[in-house]
């Protein structure tokens, strides 16, 4: 490698700082890095199980040849590992102490986690550097490969126009701390013997790849891609010619990721649905009147407020659907019939779906609700959600009909117990009791209940009682406290 | 005199450490830094063609090819990692010990069980099998390409059926010639057949690796004239493997079958093709029993024949008769490095679970579970609660899964 000895010594610095705090008991005394021009490393790092090949991502471990407290030299063998059909021996990279074992034998070790904790004791290289986690929270494995692959995931088409800095990056921590020292021409210095042999074999210049490699070294698959970017090139560069049509990885973001796990354990509920449709005629000619009368706009009523009111009307008859259910212990399911009629209203944020909660329905009156409806609103759309204000729902209600919808199935929440989906009212022909055609505005109303708890007359019992207060808004008012 | 030649010698060519001994001579360890070298065994024992095969892994200079053949007399040969008792019939293994009752013996006389140093699954070696091992530099190493050397070997000797399939094992397909064109290629041949096709290729060679930092060994058998194929399963088939849950690498059964040519044929075909790869024209070295006076070869050896390699590097597992409806007193046993760690006895019942269990009986607990001769011994008088006749069938149970081991291996020859 030909990467310049102070280039080392920064990296090294670098990446030595980045860890230290936590896991090293450096004797003060013995600071080697005064002494010598390039740094050693005394901390200890683990030593992760590299890729042995073959997409294998764990093996058996059979048996150690160190134990905590072994002083090992480089090559020393560490330990034997199994996969299918191969055993295979791993050998230490550094002359060092080994300080622990993360597995016992018999146990799976996992491509990629640390396998070892090290006290090195020897200089390393920037090869064996990558072999080690706790640098930067990249921990792949030493295969080039597979770490190209993983920096890849960065981007499909913004590679193409990729600038110094975008092509730089590998994760958003690293790339910020390795900055600093990343420029066009150190990248050249910056490729294993391997790389640089393909490079000449492809009949490219080096400088004019762009690594997207640990310090924006150049991969196997940057040079790849380079060359098939050059004679992809004319076709990208046409304004409305083809477009791009790469996949493109990307991570979850926060809100997806928590509603990734919400939903996967939603997956336990056996759920079904319950549709009816409201005629919301009555309800529509109340609020355009009210709505006339309003001194300002924040005083409109949409159908949301009604609805919430109605459903908590009706739960006060069938409270078992406003309980909650507590399944940790399999064994023993735990119900609790709950006091308050805490909503949650499912929004349609920028950043995603939402659902914070409206607390106290049963003591709240339409107007109050829409109040709340529109505070909620206007945080969720300004990022201003505390977490409290998702706290402690009973119940929910998602409005997709916002969007647009007929039957819809929602996915309840656990531990809640049932959800109602609102779709979008439209007119449709009917017949009135004349039997007469007519015009309704209908909307469909989707009831999804856990049938662990609810059964369908309880829960169809309780549509109906809503639907009811819907077609008949004096009927809320007989109702209300 | 001879010996410090050889250290001067050794000394400059490789790093590896000085155990020579007077019988292997010198010509024979100069070869090891040969950088293309080829043998061939004459010795049928498993225990001593494997050692010699280890050797060679640890001993041939890092820039070196090396090819070795060899034979074996009847024995199976498990993994690195696997589980005797789960995959070996081991009441077959000596037909002196069983009864008759429960089976007919095979006819095989004795069957040696060794376990190899490297991984993958469990097979059975006779006369009719060669194996072939290939140890080559790590960095030049893939999984496939020894055995797509093996299978232009075939090729050559008109087997036009074998090829090379995803799982690097060597097979021979059984469909019709079909008109797509056979080429080079040793991953497909004319006679594949559609996935939905029921004539599912035969098996006729198996590989397991073993990798180090410098080096990498592949090793495989190859099926040419068994006439063994009708009492294998026999032999693979385990009557304890229902009633386990273990740990470590299982092997996955396929139907085999025979290539049909002769063990001299193939050998001489493999070694043409060994050497038209590496480029390079020498005959072939015979190894064989004066081997065993080397020391490490010899060290290997008796560390193969030992029971605690055979027996204590097996992987976690237990087994649990309470799937078994004849059996009447519940026992579970775990084993851990072949050694009974845990487990409980109790007398069946429905309903409530717990109420008649009892520990482990005294005697068991920490023993080597290929040191138990006899079950009735073990077991006779530690259940006071439960009647003579149930202990006597819970050890006849205990005797048919878990066999007393065969005695010394078989060191006569054969």
């Amino acid at each position: 490698m030909s990467v310049s000895k102070s280039a080392l010594v920064r990296a090294l610095h670098y990446t030595s700082v980045a860890t230290r705090p936590r896991n090293t008991c450096l004797p003060r005394s013995l600071s080697y890095r005064q002494l010598h021009a390039t740094s050693r490393l005394d901390v200890v790092k683990p030593f992760l199980l590299a890729d042995i090949g073959e997409g294998i991502t764990e093996c058996q471990l059979i048996q150690w040849f160190v134990q905590p407290g072994a002083r090992v030299e480089q090559f020393d063998k560490l330990c034997e590992v199994q996969s299918d059909k191969a055993s295979v021996e791993i050998t230490s990279p550094f002359d060092g102490v080994i300080k622990k074992l993360h597995y016992e034998p018999d146990d799976m070790a996992i491509t990629g986690k640390p396998l070892v904790d090290i006290d090195i004791q020897s200089e390393i290289s920037d090869e064996d550097a990558e072999k080690l986690g706790g640098t930067n929270g990249k921990q792949g494995p030493a295969d080039e490969s597979v770490a190209g692959y993983a920096v890849q995931a960065g981007g499909g088409s913004e590679e193409i126009a990729a600038e110094p800095e975008t092509a730089a990056r590998g994760t958003p921590e690293q790339a910020q701390q390795h900055r600093p020292r990343h420029s066009r021409e150190d990248k050249g210095s910056l490729a294993t013997p391997a790389v640089r042999h393909l490079i000449k074999e492809l009949d490219v210049s080096i400088t004019d790849v762009q690594g997207t490699g640990r310090d924006g070294r150049v991969l196997k698959e940057d040079v790849h891609r380079h060359v098939s970017q050059q004679t992809q090139e004319p076709v990208s560069r046409e304004p409305t010619g083809a477009a791009v049509r790469e996949d493109r990885k990307a991570p979850l973001t926060p809100v997806q990721m928590q509603m990734f796990k919400t939903m996967t354990r939603s997956l336990n509920i056996p759920h079904f649905l319950y549709t009816c449709a409201a005629d919301m005629g009555a309800i529509t000619t109340l609020r355009k009147k009210l709505n006339a009368a309003a001194t300002s706009p924040e005083q409109k009523l949409t159908h949301l407020p009604f609805i919430l009111k109605a459903v908590s009307l009706a739960l006060q008859h069938h409270p078992l659907v406003n309980s909650s259910l507590d399944t940790r212990d399999p064994k023993k399911p735990a119900l609790t019939y709950r006091g308050t009629h805490n909503f949650g209203i499912a929004i349609d944020a920028p950043s995603g779906l939402l659902v914070p909660v409206v607390h106290n329905v049963q003591d709240l009156s339409i107007a109050e609700i829409a109040v709340q409806l529109r505070q909620l609103s206007d945080k969720a759309r300004n990022n201003k959600l505390a977490p409290s204000d998702f706290s402690g729902a009973t119940f929910t209600i998602s409005n997709i009909g916002s969007v647009g919808g007929g039957v819809v199935a929602p996915v309840i929440t656990e531990p809640q117990v049932a959800i109602l989906g609102v779709g979008r009212s439209k007119l449709v022909p009917a017949f009135d009791e004349n039997e007469e055609l007519v015009k309704k505005e209908e909307l469909v109303l989707s009831w999804s209940a856990d049938h662990r708890i609810v059964d369908g007359a309880e829960c169809g019992r309780c549509a109906e009682r809503v639907r009811a207060l819907l077609e008949e808004p004096g009927r809320m008012m007989v109702e209300m406290r | 005199m001879i010996v410090w030649n050889s250290a001067c010698r050794s000394a400059r060519l490789s790093t590896r450490p000085l155990t020579v001994r007077r019988c292997l001579s010198q010509r024979t360890l100069d070869r090891l830094t040969d950088p293309v070298q080829s043998y061939i065994s004459t010795s049928r024992d498993p225990y001593l063609n494997l050692s010699i095969e280890h050797f060679l892994l640890q001993q041939s200079a890092p820039e070196s090819v090396v090819l070795l053949l060899y034979v074996n007399r009847p024995s199976i040969i498990i993994g690195r990692n696997q589980n005797p008792w789960l995959e070996v019939n081991l009441a077959l293994l000596d037909p002196s010990s069983h009864d008759q009752s429960y089976s007919e013996p095979p006819g095989l006389g004795a069957v040696d069980l060794v376990r190899r140093r490297s991984g993958g699954g469990t097979v059975f070696h006779d006369e009719g099998n060669v194996n072939w091992t290939v140890i080559c530099p790590s960095k030049d190493f893939t999984r496939d390409q020894h055995a797509e050397m093996v299978v232009r070997a075939l090729r050559d000797c008109g087997i036009d059926r074998a090829r090379v399939n995803v799982r690097h094992d060597i097979v021979l397909d059984q469909g019709q010639h079909s008109l797509t064109i056979g080429s080079d290629d040793t991953h497909s041949t004319p006679y594949q057949t559609p996935e939905a096709d029921a004539r599912k290729p035969l098996k006729v060679s198996g590989s397991a690796y073993k990798l180090t930092r410098q080096r990498a060994l592949h090793h495989g058998t190859c099926l040419l004239s068994s006439p063994n194929l009708n009492i294998i399963p026999h032999y693979l088939h385990s009557p304890a493997k229902p009633y386990m849950t273990a740990r470590g690498v299982e092997s996955v059964s396929s139907p085999v079958g025979n290539i049909l040519l002769s063990n001299e044929r193939f050998i001489a075909s493999v070694q043409k093709q060994f050497g038209k790869l590496y480029r390079s024209i020498g005959d072939a070295q015979e190894v064989g029993d004066e081997w065993q006076e080397h020391d490490s070869v010899r060290k290997g050896c008796d560390e193969l024949k030992s029971p605690e390699w055979t027996y204590l590097q097996t992987p976690q597992f237990s087994i649990s008769n309470q799937s078994d409806t004849l059996t009447d007193v519940d026992l579970e046993l775990s084993v851990r490095n072949g050694v009974i760690s845990s487990g409980f006895c109790g007398t069946r019942k429905s309903g409530y679970s717990g109420a008649a269990r009892t520990g482990l009986p005294a005697g068991l607990d920490g023993r080597r579970l290929h040191d138990i001769s006899s079950w009735d011994d073990e077991l006779g008088g530690s259940l006071p609660s439960v009647s003579h006749d149930r202990v006597t069938r819970l050890c006849k149970w205990l005797h048919m899964m878990l066999p007393p081991p065969i005695g010394r291996p078989n060191t006569h020859f054969r």
